[in-house]
């Protein structure tokens, strides 16, 4: 059984002979470069500086010579340009990361550094703009800055937010079309989009970090609150947004058809720790209805499956997914409240493709010891794999400062014999 | 006394105009200042809290209430600070060194705020030295640290280790919360208290003010 192969069995709910593994398919399921360049040291590979083409959370690409030790089954299919509105399709650069990590970054990724020792970054590589990414001295990724001007709430426009929903330009989907069937067609891998333009309201995204002065209301605290005190101007933020990403959809499929077997819809966080982030009510008034017109699109048109990435509790919300036309849900917080693998499985486990949920990488894989990473990884694995429906990846991107040890305990237990 | 049930009900519902003009007009009508506080705005917030505890309320509820609080306050505040009246207790609160998540960090702020304590709250990205410093300076009864990171966590036990190395460790209660934190990581770095929540943030520092 080939990676595709066992890909596809998994998201139609059949039984592969193991379950798909990702790692660094997606902008959620991916590794910190700093993490990365350590995990190949200790796989014994040839040291070479990380590619780092999602430059927010300085993600390492992962190589074809570690897909194969630790077994992937999928890719990612991007689109050329990044969060801070560079492209990635320009050329590449050295780097070095605050702990002294060297990367290669894209030509345009344009830093500087203020008094305080902030890395500031630019929008669309522009050093004349105000930067609209930092990080601390001594951090492992980028923050967006708050550019917010101010609001008169009186004159909102939802118009002003027409600048962070584009169409895919002819050279955006050449880029995916050529990258689509090169990975179609050699190799065995399954296909993910990075696509993420359904994501209503992600508080990620808000600040409009690719844009040079974004307009509107910007500020994520903000945000929250307009949910209640400004619905409306909300809600037509959010019909502008689908109107867009639906084109987009129409454009993507032109580009790749059914090569592509999976495209991320949206990576709004629904979920604290503990609760949902909103209610259940607002959910079903404010986001459902256009989420469900996007998978609708996607169904009635395309065999792609449905991604949604929620951090967090959402176990209230979970029927709403299921009813809007979610196939797959990432990542599987096990350790927030009401999300434990067993209950999520027996509930959800015949309705839900659960992308994610291997092992907690807030506390488990960063902290524990590699016996407390196989426990949890192998109880995972129990209870997901059954009936298919389960893609191992870890609960979202691992983290700078994680062990490497843990990591080969993780991939070790998931194949169940050593790293070759 | 006035019945002032309306601005109970104007900060549970997050009305932000209506309790400012409320609380204008209590005080000009010679309402009691410190009275608004006990009796109605620490309630409202006590309720959200708890609606907050049971999934009744979500983070926008929290925040539009207490925005509606804060608007009130505002207004009570300086003619309290003119008289000299003392707060239940203080706080300093930010977001450790090298973390610059700050939604979690002003919930907490905002609910302890709104059970009555005096809050200066440092940001984000704050170093042991500048908690610190500024404990030195405000003599707080909190110091209250934030992560969202696990990359950061680790910021928090040195933010202890320099109240410690400064000899003022003992003169502060520090309590710490943040996604990735946990009671055993509380215990482990020798904080004081920890909560899961912003509603248990206010528990946590009245258990301690009523010690």
């Amino acid at each position: 059984m080939n990676s595709r192969e066992r890909f596809r069995k998994a998201l139609n709910h059949e039984q592969p002979d193991r379950p798909p593994i990702d790692l660094g398919a997606t902008w959620v399921s991916g590794i910190s470069a700093s993490t990365y360049a350590k995990f190949r040291q200790a796989l014994e590979l040839p040291t070479h500086p990380p590619r780092i083409h999602e430059p927010y959370q300085l993600l390492g690409d992962v190589d074809e010579d570690v897909r194969n030790i630790i077994g992937v089954d999928v890719i990612g299919l991007w689109t050329p340009s990044t969060i801070f509105g560079f492209r990635i399709n320009k050329g590449w650069k050295p780097w070095t990361m605050p702990d002294g990590t060297r990367v290669m970054v894209p030509i345009d990724f344009q830093t500087t550094i203020d008094d305080d020792g902030y890395t500031l970054i630019y929008p669309q590589g522009d050093r004349t703009a105000q930067p609209s990414g930092r990080m601390p001295k001594d951090g492992y990724f980028f923050d967006a800055i708050v550019r917010q001007e101010p609001l008169d709430e009186n004159t909102l426009d939802p118009g002003d937010w027409l600048d962070s929903f584009t169409f895919f330009s002819d050279d955006d989907l050449a880029f995916i079309e050529k990258e689509a069937t090169r990975i179609y067609e050699e190799t065995e891998y399954g296909m993910v989009m990075n696509f993420g333009q359904g994501g209503l309201g992600d508080v990620a995204f808000v600040p409009g970090q690719n844009l040079i002065s974004p307009k509107g209301l910007r500020d994520p605290n903000l945000w929250y609150e307009y949910l209640l005190t400004h619905t409306n101007y909300i809600r037509n933020i959010y019909e502008l947004q689908t109107e867009t990403t639906i084109v987009n959809m129409e454009l993507l499929l032109q580009a790749v058809g059914d090569k592509l077997d999976v495209i991320i819809i949206s990576g709004t966080d629904f979920g604290t720790q503990k609760a949902p982030m909103v209610s259940p009510d607002l959910f079903r008034t404010l986001w459902k209805p256009f989420y469900k017109q996007m998978n609708d699109w996607v169904h009635s048109k395309t065999n792609w499956k449905t991604f949604y990435h929620t951090d967090g509790a959402v176990m209230p919300l979970m029927d709403d997914f299921v009813d809007m036309g979610v196939d797959i849900l990432n990542p599987v917080q096990c350790s927030a409240a009401g999300m434990d693998a067993e209950s999520i499985k027996k509930k959800y486990g015949d309705k839900l493709v659960f992308w994610g949920g291997g092992v907690d990488t807030q506390n488990t894989l960063p902290f524990g010891a590699p016996e407390d990473v196989c426990m949890e990884v192998a109880q995972r694995m129990r209870v997901f794999s059954e009936g298919g429906g389960f893609v191992f990846s870890t609960i979202h991107n691992i983290q700078a400062n994680t062990p490497v040890d843990n990591l080969i305990a993780m991939y070790e237990t998931v194949l169940g014999r050593p790293l070759q | 006394m006035e019945d002032l049930s309306n601005l109970y009900n104007a900060i549970i519902h997050g009305k932000l105009k209506t309790a400012k003009s409320l609380t204008e007009q209590a005080i000009n009508k010679g309402v009691d200042p410190q009275e608004l506080i006990t009796n109605f705005l620490i309630p409202a917030m006590d309720e959200v809290g708890r609606r907050f505890e049971c999934n009744d309320y979500f983070v926008p509820e929290l925040l539009i209430s207490a925005r509606a609080m804060k608007g009130a306050l505002e207004i009570i505040n300086p003619i309290l600070a003119e008289r000299g009246t003392k707060p239940l207790g203080s706080v300093i609160i930010g977001t450790v060194k090298g973390d610059l998540h700050d939604i979690g960090k002003n919930l907490v702020a905002s609910m302890l705020e709104g059970a009555g304590l005096e809050i200066t709250d440092l940001g984000v990205d704050v170093r042991p030295e500048k908690f610190v410093e500024t404990a030195k300076e405000k003599k707080p009864t909190f110091v209250a640290l934030s992560a969202l990171l696990t990359t950061t966590m680790p910021s928090m036990k040195t933010t202890i280790e320099a109240l410690k190395e400064a000899g003022i460790r003992n003169n502060v209660k520090v309590i710490i919360g943040g996604a990735p934190v946990t009671q055993k990581f509380a215990d482990e770095i020798g904080a004081d208290g920890y909560s899961d929540s912003a509603s248990g943030a206010v528990a946590l520092v009245r258990k301690f003010i009523n010690q």
